[in-house]
């Protein structure tokens, strides 16, 4: 085996082999169909691809997408931690319940999940019955969008977190307590910072889940078009209608705030590994 | 069985961890390479036993060039620094390995390879341990069994990679004797690295001192402690 | 004068117990509302007219299709990821090349993107007005609104899982097991055969064990390809949206509870896994 411009020689053989493998399938099944979507942006051209987006039905969409995405995975960044922190330190009964439970997200599909919340905040279900007198109205409103997107990105930041917990040296938390340090000094300038990096990846993930989250939305949402219409259904009534440039057009522009959030959270990791050498 | 290094270098990326070095090991010999981390033993090491590639130079086993041999041609039993056991395996297994993995036409019967495994535990004096798993053992008697497996395939020399690096100071002391034992018995040419001066002069019949990439001195231990060729070996070995 | 000793017994690492009921109260009833209620309201909802009916919503040949389509298309899709998560792990953690971590960003790109877009995307690569999607037409394959759209934009969405939980653990057991067996005679094939193989087949099963559960419960991205043709191309959740749109409640609400019950099974299999195997899995250490 020689040394290759690309590759370190090495004694173990397959290279080619898993090389292939890997990139073939990645190909088939990512890149080339993300370099599909691009590509017709670029057949459509920017001026044109501007045009089709530059609608208030799609703007609004675009936005209530990112807003409530960014109010539900906030929420989640505080819960988040907060329930990482019980999991880990406190002992009480249906601990390992709970932690099982926090995945339930993760597992439980996502249309499932829609017609669940649906059924609990309709005017009719559960939730909804008791919180009509308070003259609140979670199905069908933004609200029930954020139900749903809280659900969805509920693991998380918890999944972040717990393991930095589990590593934290309590020796630090003692020191700050003989410097004389309250609990609650200790934790807001000791712990917290520390959390910090991985909280904050936790976070860009649920957002960069939620923004182009469907399934659990579009049944609790009521899609009114300019009210509670997500940017993916837009991309799926285009679809319906064979409108496939405007599809493309909303897509891309979706694409375009994934590629922004992956970028952030490669920025966070790095930025997290050469302050505390963490994650 | 005798082996040859001619201007063996290596090059990572734009780093050198070995510039063009040559020795001469006869067969037979029990040779320490010595030096700190960084000084390319490691690397010349892993040359000889087929895991790393020069980037130039050649080593001839026995006169005939064996640069381009796999490793699994080369037939070196190596021993590595945390000793690598398989831990999904008994120890039984692990020493068994070797041979289960001979082409069928070479493979001994399954009676036979029982016989070579036992006849192994007891050169390394630990006969009841097969059954166990490696993760059962200590740290003394991982490494034993990684010398055992070594040796189970025949090999044509014996490449350790800090064999007593892991351990602690007493057990250290009584496997070196085990080394020197074995190395007897077997008759087998014998590479050691190690950054421990004291162990290379105790149980090296030749010691090769090491440092960035180069061989400072080649020479028996006392040689070298009576007279080092510079600086660098004279600071490194005083005990 | 007071001779009160105060004796604090808690440790300082803690906060105080009333504090810690507190949290651990609001976290509990958190849980319940957002958690529990919606898995609990899956079952209240498909048995809201009792057993026999949503056992027979089940039996409906629609149901009963759909219920096929989804574990065909999850027998595929899970195998073909989870040989690539091997290859790829293999790849990037035994060898040292070039883009490494651009390549392990691009692997990870189906997380962020949105199954729509995702769906979107295969449809413009393999539709009718593309030009490889008007070449497969013309060679009678169909791929959108057809089986192997399903297949691919399922494969999209669960592309990351098993390399991700393999990738961190084979870094972490290095490259000396493998590096012995060859020294010892071993093939290469032979080498991951025996010692790779056990070494990462717990991390395995986990990463396809959560690929399963993403592979028979995805919806946007099949919802987009599949063209939604009753009993031929709705998987599981495709039908469940047909049916709670056409408000037969409990026919949905039971194929939901049949999904809801996949997802449970998942969880206990991944909580046995990461309470025996807790040190051979990536996850327990990072998600």
């Amino acid at each position: 085996m020689r040394a290759s411009i690309l590759r370190s020689p090495s004694p173990l053989p397959g290279f080619g082999l898993s090389f292939g493998i890997m990139m073939a399938i990645l190909s088939i099944v990512v890149l080339l169909p993300i370099g599909a979507l691009l590509g017709r942006g670029l057949m459509i051209g920017p001026g044109d691809l501007w045009d089709m987006v530059n609608s208030r039905r799609i703007w609004s969409a675009l936005s209530l997408s990112f807003r409530a995405a960014l109010i539900a995975s906030l929420f989640n960044l505080v819960f988040g931690i907060v329930l990482a922190w019980v999991l880990v330190r406190y002992r009480f009964w249906g601990r390992k319940l709970v932690d099982a439970a926090v995945d339930l997200p993760f597992a439980l599909p996502t249309a499932v999940a829609g017609i669940a919340l649906t059924a609990l905040y309709a005017p009719n279900g559960v939730f909804g019955q008791a919180l009509a007198p308070l003259g609140i109205k979670v199905a069908y409103t933004e609200l029930g969008i954020w139900m749903a997107l809280i659900f969805i990105g509920l693991p998380f930041v918890v999944r972040t977190v717990q393991p930095v917990i589990e590593e934290l040296d309590r020796e630090v938390e003692e020191v700050s307590a003989t410097l004389g340090a309250r609990r609650a000094y200790t934790l807001r300038r000791v712990v917290l910072p520390t959390l910090a990096p991985a909280a904050l990846t936790g976070f860009a993930l649920a957002l960069a889940r939620s923004v182009g989250e469907y399934g659990s939305v579009i049944f609790i949402a009521g899609n009114i078009p300019n009210l509670t219409e997500i940017a993916p259904l837009l991309i799926v009534i285009r679809l319906e209608e064979y409108n496939y440039d405007a599809a493309a057009a909303i897509g891309i522009a979706m694409l375009l705030i994934s590629f922004a959030m992956l970028l952030a959270i490669n920025l966070i990791q790095i930025w997290s590994r050469r302050r505390i050498g963490l994650v | 069985m005798h082996i040859e290094i001619e201007e063996l270098a290596k090059e990572f990326g734009t780093e050198r961890a070995l510039h063009p070095v040559s020795l001469s090991i006869p067969s037979g010999a029990l040779i320490a390479l010595l030096g700190p981390s960084g000084s390319g033993k490691t690397t010349l090491l892993r040359i000889l036993g087929g895991l790393e590639f020069p980037t130039s130079g050649r080593v001839l086993f026995d006169g005939s060039d064996a640069t381009g041999l796999t490793v699994q041609e080369r037939r070196a039993g190596f021993v590595f620094q945390h000793y690598a056991l398989f831990k999904h395996m008994t120890v039984f297994e692990n020493i068994a390995y070797g041979l289960r993995a001979r082409k069928r036409r070479e493979r001994p019967t399954e009676a036979e390879i029982g016989r070579r495994v036992n006849r192994l535990l007891d050169l390394i004096q630990l006969p009841d341990i097969g059954p166990r798993y490696p993760t059962q053992l200590s740290g003394g008697q991982r490494q034993r069994v990684a010398l055992a497996r070594a040796l189970a395939i025949e090999p044509r020399m014996l490449l350790l990679d800090e064999p007593f690096g892991a351990l602690d100071a007493k057990v250290r002391k009584e496997l070196r004797g085990g080394l020197r034992d074995i190395h007897d018995t077997t008759g087998l040419t014998t590479i050691f690295v190690t950054h421990d001066q004291e162990e290379a002069m105790e149980l090296a019949d030749l010691v090769v001192v090491m440092s960035m990439g180069r061989i400072e001195q080649v020479g028996k231990p006392g040689d070298i402690r009576a007279r080092p060729a510079n600086d660098f070996v004279r600071a490194f070995t005083a005990a | 004068m007071s001779d009160i000793t105060f004796i604090r017994a808690e440790s300082v690492t803690t906060e105080p117990r009333l504090v810690r009921g507190a949290v651990i109260g609001t976290v509990l009833v958190l849980i319940a509302i957002l958690l529990f209620a919606p898995l609990i309201a899956v079952f209240a909802e498909a048995l809201s007219r009792g057993w026999a009916a949503a056992v027979a919503s089940l039996g409906a040949p629609d149901a009963r299709s759909a219920i096929r389509l989804t574990m065909i298309v999850a027998a595929i899709a899970v195998p073909l990821n989870a040989v690539f998560g091997i290859a790829a792990a293999w790849a990037i953690t035994k060898f040292d090349f070039r883009g490494k971590a651009f390549l392990i960003t691009l692997i990870d790109l189906p997380f962020s993107v949105s199954p729509v877009v995702a769906g979107l995307a295969l449809v413009l690569l393999f539709g009718a007005n593309s030009s490889l999607g008007a070449w497969f037409i013309a060679h009678d394959v169909r791929i959108v609104f057809a089986f192997p759209g399903i297949v691919l934009a399922t494969m999209f969405v669960t592309f990351p899982f098993v390399a991700r939980e393999l990738i961190p653990v084979m870094i972490e057991q290095g490259r000396a097991e493998e590096e012995a067996a060859l020294t010892l005679g071993a093939s290469g094939w032979r080498a991951f055969l025996t010692v790779t193989l056990p070494n990462i087949r717990w991390a395995l099963l986990y990463g396809v064990l959560l690929c399963n559960a993403r592979a028979m419960g995805e919806f946007g991205a099949v919802a987009v390809i599949s063209g939604k043709i009753r009993g031929e191309t709705t998987t599981m959740p495709i039908m469940i949206e047909m049916l709670y749109n056409e408000y037969l409640s409990v026919a949905a609400f039971s194929l939901a509870a049949v999904l809801a019950l996949l997802a449970l099974v998942t969880l206990t299999l991944k909580s046995l896994l990461e309470w025996r195997h807790a040190d051979v899995l990536a996850a327990t250490r990072r998600h």
